[in-house]
């Protein structure tokens, strides 16, 4: 079976008008490490492709073992302009989470 | 002994009645009502235009003739921010309610001094440009503003709280504040304590989303097992909250829901940016060096959250209409499906010709409406549900627009249909919000008190 994302965290996604921002929280100390070295702002923008017009920022919680992910330009103008279905970014995480996890 | 904090309302519109277990139950000392998202305040504006005496939340008539009762029995603050654009109003609204239930010494303070509306010459003169926080762009005088609103903090609540009211009425106060509020009023914190302020906020953070901290959009929740039969009946959270600013986070006694390290984690980064830096009016919080412990079934205790002293500068958000959408949902099938969608798509823009439509989008559902690109579509499907979003400045345009597209009803594609729910539908607005900064000392909330006197 492929490996997903998924299988080394969970997260939500929420909305703050055009930027939506993902919480990608470890299962595990060792998930932890891998995901800060390998889940970089880099490859989650480009995974993103065209549905992140902005910039992505990576911040670390080494306290609770999460990273949180802000990306700019995420909600085709933001909750109250946006003609996504899902203006408000809730499935973002799960769309993050499908990422196929090979490290 | 604790503080205890409960959170009945996380949205205009959610269950405020999930206090009355609290309040029955002798579980908290203070219950709030979050009721204001970025977009409320400007589809409250839409209630002010027609009837000066509104511009408040409907919830509030709720919490006035089913929770004010109990609440004022037992000696037991409301705090809410759901007085909207007209707290005043809304005071007014409550007075009436509590003199109709025969709640004679009610006292209800509304908060006002965020309505900025009236006062946007005045700012520009006293030194503020309005730039947008996040692009920098200058602002546009003659733009039509619906609302502007300054984010307040927790102080003119902490003041109505300490003048004894039994229940405050705010407008904009930042979420956590709201929150924030009763325990400086309870536990005297000073105002530049930034650490057990922080920890306040962080408290308040973690509230003010009531379910999604007990179970609620949880991934958390779902992977432990939470019962779908539970969802709607989640029982809403409560924090007991230590002198130092420890507090613990669980849920209402006795009610469905789940308080774990997860579900608690899940919460605390809900539509943050950066964890280091939460700036709320009253502090700075930093999310980064605190810890979470399970000390008990559905009760996750906090410790550990530092704070850096509060902004300069409080931020205000303008809210205006910008126009009007529309969604028509077709169908198409097999055989040849991507074809016969490529003939819709052309046929409805060559409907619309000579109309001033200015947003056309299109996604396919069950395909590609959630995970855009990230989705690969299938080569041959059975089925197409195309979702088609178009935007005029004005609604007549909308409905000539769907009108058309009527007209080619037995003249589309072979075997398509259209959702005759989305043809009735109403159209939604767009808002447009204009996030910038103004210099605290332009702002000057105060408090005025009704009292229920039979």
């Amino acid at each position: 079976m492929t490996k997903r994302l998924y299988d080394l965290a969970f997260g939500r996604s929420g909305d703050k008008g055009d930027i939506a921002n993902i919480s990608i929280i470890a299962r595990d100390s060792a998930a932890y490490r891998t995901l800060k070295t390998h889940l970089t702002a880099e490859r989650v923008h480009d995974y993103f492709g065209d549905m992140v017009r902005g910039e992505v920022i990576r911040y670390e919680l080494d306290n609770i073992e999460a990273l949180n992910f802000v990306l700019h330009g995420a909600l085709d103008g933001g909750g109250t302009r946006s003609l996504r279905i899902d203006g408000l970014g809730k499935s973002l995480a799960g769309a993050l989470l499908y990422m196929e996890w090979d490290e | 002994m604790t503080y205890r904090i409960g959170s009945a309302q996380g949205f205009y519109g959610d269950d405020v009645t999930r206090a009355l277990p609290m309040i029955e139950g002798g579980h908290v000392d203070v219950i709030c009502f979050e009721a204001l998202a970025e977009l409320t305040l400007a589809i409250l504006q839409k209630d002010r235009l027609q009837d000066p005496s509104r511009g408040y939340t409907f919830d509030l008539n709720i919490i006035a003739s089913k929770i004010l009762p109990g609440a004022f029995e037992r000696k037991i603050p409301l705090i809410t921010n759901g007085g909207g654009l007209n707290p005043a109003g809304a005071a007014q609204m409550v007075k009436a309610t509590a003199e109709k239930l025969g709640l004679d010494g009610v006292k209800i303070a509304a908060v006002s001094g965020d309505d900025m509306l009236g006062r946007l010459d005045e700012l520009q003169a006293g030194g503020a440009d309005l730039a947008h926080m996040e692009s920098g762009k200058p602002f546009a005088p003659e733009s039509y503003w619906a609302n502007a609103n300054v984010y307040l903090g927790a102080l003119p609540i902490v003041e109505a709280l300490q003048a004894g009211a039994d229940i405050v009425i705010t407008g904009r106060v930042a979420d956590p504040c709201l929150y924030l509020a009763p325990l400086i009023a309870h536990y005297g914190w000073a105002w530049d304590d930034w650490d057990k302020l922080a920890s306040g906020i962080v408290c308040g953070h973690l509230l003010e989303c009531t379910g999604q901290v007990v179970g609620g959009n949880s991934l958390a929740a779902m992977e432990d097992g939470i019962e779908a039969e539970d969802l709607p009946h989640l029982g809403y959270p409560i924090a007991h909250v230590e002198a130092d600013g420890a507090f613990t986070i669980t849920k209402t006694p006795d009610a469905p829901g789940i308080v774990t390290v997860n579900t608690v984690k899940e919460q605390l980064l809900y539509e943050v940016h950066d964890p280091a830096n939460y700036i709320t009016p009253d502090v700075v919080a930093d999310f980064t060096t605190l810890a979470l412990e399970q000390t008990a079934p559905d009760h996750v205790r906090v410790t550990g959250v530092s704070g850096k002293p509060r902004p300069q500068k409080l931020k205000l958000n303008l809210g205006r209409v910008e126009g009007y959408m529309r969604e028509l949902i077709f169908t198409v099938g097999w055989p040849d499906a991507w074809h016969k969608v490529n003939q819709l798509k052309t046929m409805i823009e060559r409907s619309w010709d000579g109309l001033s439509i200015k947003r056309i989008a299109y996604d396919y559902m069950g395909m590609n409406s959630l995970y855009g690109s990230i989705a690969p579509l299938p080569d041959d499907p059975l089925e197409v549900i195309v979702r088609v979003m178009f935007t005029a400045n004005d609604e007549n345009t909308l409905s000539k627009a769907v009108r058309r597209m009527m007209n080619n009803g037995l003249s589309g594609p072979a075997g398509m249909s259209i959702s005759g729910t989305t043809i009735s539908a109403k159209p939604r607005i767009i808002l447009g919000l204009w996030p910038t900064l103004i210099g605290r000392d332009l702002v000057t909330p105060s408090v005025d008190y009704l009292e229920v006197s039979l």
